[in-house]
Parts: structure tokens; sequence; C-alpha cells
């Protein structure tokens, strides 16, 4: 049946190559929204590993720029700052931190583990009231705290699961030494504690490895943060901003500070991924909706070019339900072989580095999700001129000889 | 001969409704999506108001700045010791203007939070970009020299803090510090990096004077020159002033990068090369888009192409006839194409309507604070001249076949 099928195929070779073509490029247009979408879903549908409700950013400009001289001076406004605002009634408790959550700006690292692989992680550098702030969940051992102070030995950091498992395997890593051997005046990093996989960048951004550094703001070789985090009562409204800003300003007279709630600034980031998403998501749909009125029209055609053969057939003794077959059957060859090319090209990606982002889960089950999507669309398009071919009479069709 | 083509293909058109709604969604979907894509390139790199003297124009929008090994980096913007010290007086350049990348900052106002963005420059900068002044104008190097605590506002911002009231010898205020407002202009969309900004303040009312030691910082420099012809020189001069660059300690920081070129050059540069190579990057860049173009105009192309190829069996009588009696391969490749140009035509009117309603859509849409994204002349053209080479991409290949057609085997049907 289906050799027979391919010949027929064979037989109107022109006009379906063009229609295997025009598979193709649907497959890789459809293929190219859907691996997008279906990396942003995994990720959006893994643990964020903080909450952001009723938490405010204060980005800090201290305009600091290359110039070193008054740090500590600088250092000892923060750890005023913070204290003022812990004062304030409506504030919870209050954080330093170099990159807030949703913010712009990266400060990321790269090393060769011990199998060869690159791995690439995020840093950042926090006060100890972080943990409460954000809400951040440890698996083991602690987040920092005031044991470490005056530890000048060694740096402490905390480090997220996805870290753990790539530096140490199975291995606990509690009182490792996470530091590049390569550096030559390195100083021993050592993770204190494990948290939850935490991604700055928000629910759509990838899962990543994280390092946090303590902040120490009596220490000179720490980082002047670039924000505080407060987490403010839930009844806290605007109102209270600008009085916060006011007591800031007076605290630190040449500094800038810009107010904003992490969920203002999610939503900020939602809408950066989302609205790109969308474009081409809309633009994908219409062109399959084109493709798909242009299949439909030439089977049409061919259906209406085949009435001879058809009424044959039917007069020969086929069934309605063969004729509708043969239809639908011929429609499938053309769509595999189209797909096969345009599964063959896809599968080529990953080796070229292209499309690097997305693991082989992902990309399994976007290649799985546009095949299932161009059969969908074909035997929509079939439907209707099948439908068209059963209701050939044979008397009619054989009337044409 | 022409007008009866054109009436057969009227009648080819109404006789098969599907189709010719088939074809004319296609033409018209595949120019909207054209016609946005040019009109938003337009808007963020085309000439218009402000930036009237575009043509004439370089900038330097990032510097980067190395270790000796070369292993640390620092990316910024310019710091604005270095540009007064080290890039005055470039030969070939009649203006320069130093302005800050636009930052935001928040005004309470009646009790309101307003943010707004802000950009702090010199008096050159107006001199350069060519503002719409609604009210006042512009502040002066004096102002600049003198820290007047002046500021020129944008129309929206006029609104957010007076309604429809003048603004001008009014106070406002902006990230803790009270200005003067001496002019107000008309919006300039967001997308124009260059001049974009809500408020307009001299660069001396800065919060500390720190910027005046900084050779990286968030700076931007202009450079006005005298004709387009010196660009070349410019750039070059630019990379020789580079290198002269003291540092304070050459064991922590000792080697500077950095181009002045136009905003286009900038957006490929950073999609294609890296701060550090003074390379043009434009070719790639372009190749790139028209890439992308091609291969998104492929598959309606080639589903117009089928369905032509399709439809040619339906009026091999025709041909037949026509052929029998003595037309020509070319006659009938003529006619075809004149149709298919005819239906291109028609999908075009609809396109172009239909873009002006996307494009509306999209400028009410608020997404791109104060874009005006309009069909203007210059991208009707493209769009036009796009339109007929699909119509020949899509009607060529079915002509030909259809015109090799035997007269015979045509008749039969």
């Amino acid at each position: 049946m289906i050799k027979h099928l391919c010949k027929l195929v064979w037989n109107r070779k022109r006009i379906n190559f063009l229609i295997t073509i025009e598979i193709f490029f649907s497959f890789l247009v459809l293929f190219s929204v859907i691996v997008f979408a279906v990396y942003y879903l995994n990720n959006y549908l893994y643990p964020l590993g903080f909450n952001y409700e009723n938490i405010w950013s204060i980005q800090v400009d201290t305009r600091s720029g290359s110039d070193e001289k008054d740090k500590l001076q600088r250092l000892a406004k923060t750890n005023q700052i913070i204290s003022a605002l812990r004062e304030f009634g409506e504030v919870e408790s209050a954080a330093a931190v170099w990159a807030a959550p949703f913010s712009r700006g990266d400060w990321t690292s790269g090393r060769k583990l011990k199998d060869g692989r690159d791995f690439d992680y995020s840093n950042n550098e926090a006060s100890d009231e972080l943990k409460e702030v954000l809400g951040l969940n440890v698996v083991r051992g602690r987040w920092f705290s005031k044991e470490d102070d005056g530890v000048t030995n060694y740096k402490p950091v905390v480090i997220n699961q996805m870290m753990a498992r790539a530096f140490f395997g199975d291995e606990d890593p509690i009182g490792k030494d996470i530091s590049d051997p390569d550096d030559k005046e390195r100083k021993e990093a050592r993770v204190v504690g494990v948290i939850d996989d935490f991604r700055k960048n928000g629910e759509f951004s990838e899962i990543r490895g994280y390092v946090f550094n303590r902040a120490d703001f009596t220490n000179q070789q720490s980082f002047l943060p670039r924000f505080f985090l407060i987490k403010v009562r839930p009844e806290t409204t605007a109102v209270f901003e600008e009085k916060l800003l006011a007591r800031l300003q007076a605290e630190a007279r040449d500094w800038s500070f810009t107010i904003k709630t992490l969920v203002d600034m999610r939503a900020n980031v939602f809408q950066e991924y989302l609205v790109p998403m969308t474009a081409f998501a809309l633009v994908a749909g219409f062109l399959l909706i084109m493709v798909g009125l242009g299949l439909t029209g030439v089977l049409w055609l061919t259906v209406t070019q085949r009435t001879k053969e058809i009424g044959l057939r039917r007069a020969k003794g086929a069934t309605k339900r063969r004729i509708y077959h043969q239809i639908l059957g011929e429609m499938f060859i053309i769509t595999s072989l189209g797909l096969l090319a345009g599964v063959l090209v896809v599968v080529q990606f990953p080796l070229l580095n292209f499309l690097g982002f997305a693991d082989s889960k992902v990309y399994t089950l976007s290649i799985i999700i546009s095949l299932v999507l161009i059969y969908l669309l074909t035997a929509l398009c079939g439907l209707y001129p099948s439908r068209l071919a059963t209701k050939v009479q044979p008397a009619e069709a054989l009337h044409y000889e | 001969m022409l007008k009866n083509y054109i009436k057969i293909a009227f009648k080819v058109f109404l006789r098969r409704k599907f189709f010719t709604f088939i074809s004319l969604f296609a033409i018209s979907f595949t120019l909207v999506v054209l016609m946005v894509a040019v009109a938003f390139l337009d808007h963020t790199f085309g000439k218009q108001p402000p930036e009237n003297k575009q043509d004439r124009t370089l900038c330097v929008f990032h510097m980067v700045m190395k270790t000796p090994d070369g292993g640390g980096t620092w990316s910024s913007g310019g710091g604005y010791k270095f540009f007064d010290r080290y890039a005055r007086n470039l030969n070939g350049v009649e203006k320069m203007s130093l302005c800050t990348e636009t930052e935001p900052v928040f005004s309470y106002h009646n009790g309101e939070k307003i943010q707004s963005y802000l950009k702090r420059t010199d008096g050159e900068f107006w001199q350069i970009l060519e503002f719409t002044f609604l009210e006042g104008a512009p502040f002066t190097s004096d102002d600049e020299k003198n820290v007047n605590f002046v500021a020129v506002i944008n129309d929206a911002t006029r609104k957010k803090f007076f309604g429809d009231e003048s603004a001008a010898g009014k106070t406002i205020e902006a990230d803790g510090q009270r200005f003067r407002v001496v002019g107000v202009v008309a919006n300039v969309p967001y997308l124009r990096r260059t001049p974009f900004a809500d408020i307009w303040v001299p660069i001396s009312t800065m919060k500390t004077n720190n910027y005046r030691g900084e050779l990286m910082g968030n700076f931007n420099a202009l450079f006005l020159a005298r004709s387009r012809s010196d660009f070349l020189a410019i750039k070059d001069e630019f990379q020789v002033r580079l290198k002269q660059v003291e540092f304070p300690d050459p064991r922590e920081w000792n080697q500077m990068y950095g181009v002045a070129e136009t905003y286009f050059e900038n957006t490929s540069r950073s999609a294609f090369g890296r701060q550090e190579n003074y390379q043009s990057q434009n070719a790639k860049f372009l190749a790139a888009l028209i890439g992308a173009m091609i291969l998104f105009m492929l598959l309606p192309t080639i589903n117009l192409i089928n369905i032509n190829v399709s439809r040619i069996m339906e009026r091999a009588s025709e041909i037949g006839v026509r052929k029998a009696f003595g037309a020509s391969s070319w006659t009938l490749v003529w006619q075809f194409v004149v149709e298919n140009v005819l239906l291109t035509l028609i999908g075009g009117a609809i396109g172009f309507a239909l873009s002006r309603f996307v494009l509306q859509a999209i400028t009410k849409s608020g997404f791109f604070p104060y874009a005006e994204f309009h069909l203007n002349y210059r991208v009707f053209l493209y769009g036009l001249a796009l339109a007929i080479f699909f119509g020949l991409m899509s009607g060529v290949y079915p002509a030909w076949k259809m015109s090799r057609l035997h007269p015979v085997q045509a008749l039969k049907g």
C-alpha cells in the first residue's frame, strides 16, 4: 500500500517537490519558535529561589568611578544607611547587595571543571541580612553571620545547588575551597553553605551556578554595594517612598537613589522576554496559517484534476474510505519527506554550537512538538480536499473519456 | 493589449475567490511584516529631527579600559576627563559635545511619583542637534560654566508637572535637585539613543565634581564634522589620541579602546564585533539583515509559486486556444506576469493599509516611549519595490512553465 502511494507521489514529483520544500521551511520556522518557547517554559517552571513580594530595591549611585581615595568613608556611609533603614517602622529587614534580583548587569566568571567542561557562573556580594530579606533557603551548612567577622585567612562563600553539584558531585561541599587553582594571588574561598538554585534574572533565565561572597563594610577590600534591599510591611504604600528618599538624601547628599519594587522590576524583565517572543510567535503563526491555506488550495486543485483517476478507482469498487485514505496517505508521505529533511538539518545545530543554550531534553521535546504540529497542520489541510475526493461519482468521472 | 490582460486578470481573480484570497493574504501579510521591520529600522537609524545633521555626526558610545595583561576589562561609557583632555580639537571637527547616558530619575510632585530620564550635557549639544523648541530656548555653555541649575524638558514632562500650563521660568525637582525650566522641546523617541531624554540639564550640576577626574564614566561624545569626507581622518585621529592617554596607575590599567562612529556602526559592532576592534562590521550586519529578510520571504514565495503552478492546469484550455491561434510563449509569459504583478499590487495596497494600522497600534501601545512609526514616503518606496520584486519572483517560474505547454496537450484538457 505504502509502496503504491509512493509511486503515486513520484508520478507528480514536480508539484510534490514544491510542497515538500514548503513543509521543510515551515518546520524550520516552527521549530525555531518552539525551541525558545519550550526553553523559557522549562525555566519558568523551575523554582526561582527567592521571594520578591513586598521587597523594595534602592539602587544607589555612589559616583565612585575609578577614584579609590575616599572608599573607607563611603563604606562607613553605607553602614550608616543600613542602620538608618532599619530604624523605620515600615521596614522589616534591610540588606546591601552588589546586584539586586531583576536588575541589569551580571558579574560572571568561568572555570574549567575536573572533567574538562567549561563552567560559567555568576557572582554576587551580599550582607548577612540578605537571607532574611529574600527568604533564601539554606539546604546545607549556613548563611553568612557574625561568625565570619574577622576571618582573614580565607573568604567565606555560599554557593547554589547547581554549583555544588558541578564542582563536587555528591560530596559534601561544606568547608571545601572553590578558588581558581590557576590564580597566583588566590585566597581560599571556603564554602560555608549551599542554597537552593538562585536565579537573579528571573523565572525565564537559565539555571546556572551562583556564588555569594560576604559583604563586609569594615573591610576596605569589600565592594561598594550597588543596591539596598528592604523588606517592607505588607500594607506599606508609595507615600513611605518619599519619606524614605528624603532620609537617604539627608544621609548621603551627593549620592543618587532609585527606588523600585521588585514586583515592578520583575514585570519589566517579563516584558523584555515576552514582547519579542510574542512578536516572533505572531509572525510564525501567520506564516503557518498562510502555508495552511496554500496547501489546502493546492490539494483541492490536485483533487479536481484527478477526478478521472478517482472515478476509475470508485468504478472498480474502491470504497469512499479508501479514497479518503489515499489522499491523506499521499499527503502524509510528502509531509514526512519534508520533515525528514527538516529534522536532519535541525539536529546539526547543536553540533555547530548554534542554539547552544538548549539542553538535549529541551531540544528533543521541541523537535517532537514541531513534528506533531506540522503533521496536524497538513492533516487539517488535507481534510477538506480528501472529503471532496470521496464525493466524486464514478459515472460523472468516467463521462470525460 | 494591456487593458485586455487586466480585464482577463480580474475575471480570473473573481472566478476562484478562495485562491485570490490566499494570494492576497500571503502578499499583504508578508508586506506588513517587512514594512513594520523597515519602519522600525528607519525609526532607529534613519535621519529625523532633531538629528538633522546625522550624516555629519560621529559619536563615541562605549569605551573599554584594560589591564596590562589584557585580562581585566572595564567596559562603560567614557570619562569626562578623557574626552575633555584628549578628544577636543580633532581636525575636521566643527563642534564637539559631551553628554551623559540617560538615566532614570524620580521626582515627587504633589504627592505623586514621576519617573523621567535625565541627560546631563553642555551648550554645544543644542547646536549639533536641532530640537524643536515649543517654549523658551536651550541652556548655553555659560550656564554650564557658571553651574546654573537650569533645565530643558520635553512636552510629556511639561504635561506631567504643569498640565497644560506653560513651564518656562518655573522650577522642577528631579533626583533631589531643583532646576529652573528654560525651554520645552517636542518629545524625542526613546529609540533615538543620542538625543533621547525627558530632562536635559548642564553637566556641572552633577552632585559631585568627581566626574572631572575620570577616564571611564558614563559620558558619550558627539563630533560634528565639517563634512562627511572628514570622517575617516577624524576616526583615525581619535585612535591616535587614545594612545596618548596618561594613566594614573599604569600597573592597574594601561590601555583604552573606543571608536568614533555612527549609531548604525555602533549597533553592528555590538552585534558582530568587539569594542576593541576598530574594524567596521557594517557589511556583516547588513548581510545578516538582508539574509533574514530573504529567509522570511522564502516561505511566502514558495507558497505563491505552489499555488500558481497548480492553477496552470486550470487554464490549460485557454492557453491551448491562444497557442493554437498563434500566440508566442513570450506573449503568454508577459500576460501571466502582468496578472501576477496586478495581484501583487492589490495585495500591496491592502498590505499598506494594514501596515498603517499595525504601526499605529504599536505607536499607541506606548511600549517604545514617544515612538512614532509612520509609513513615510521612503518606507513606502521600499515597500513598493519589494512588492513588485515579490510578484516577479512568484510569477515568472509558473508563467515560463505554462508557456511551454504543448497546444495539442493543452486543448485536450
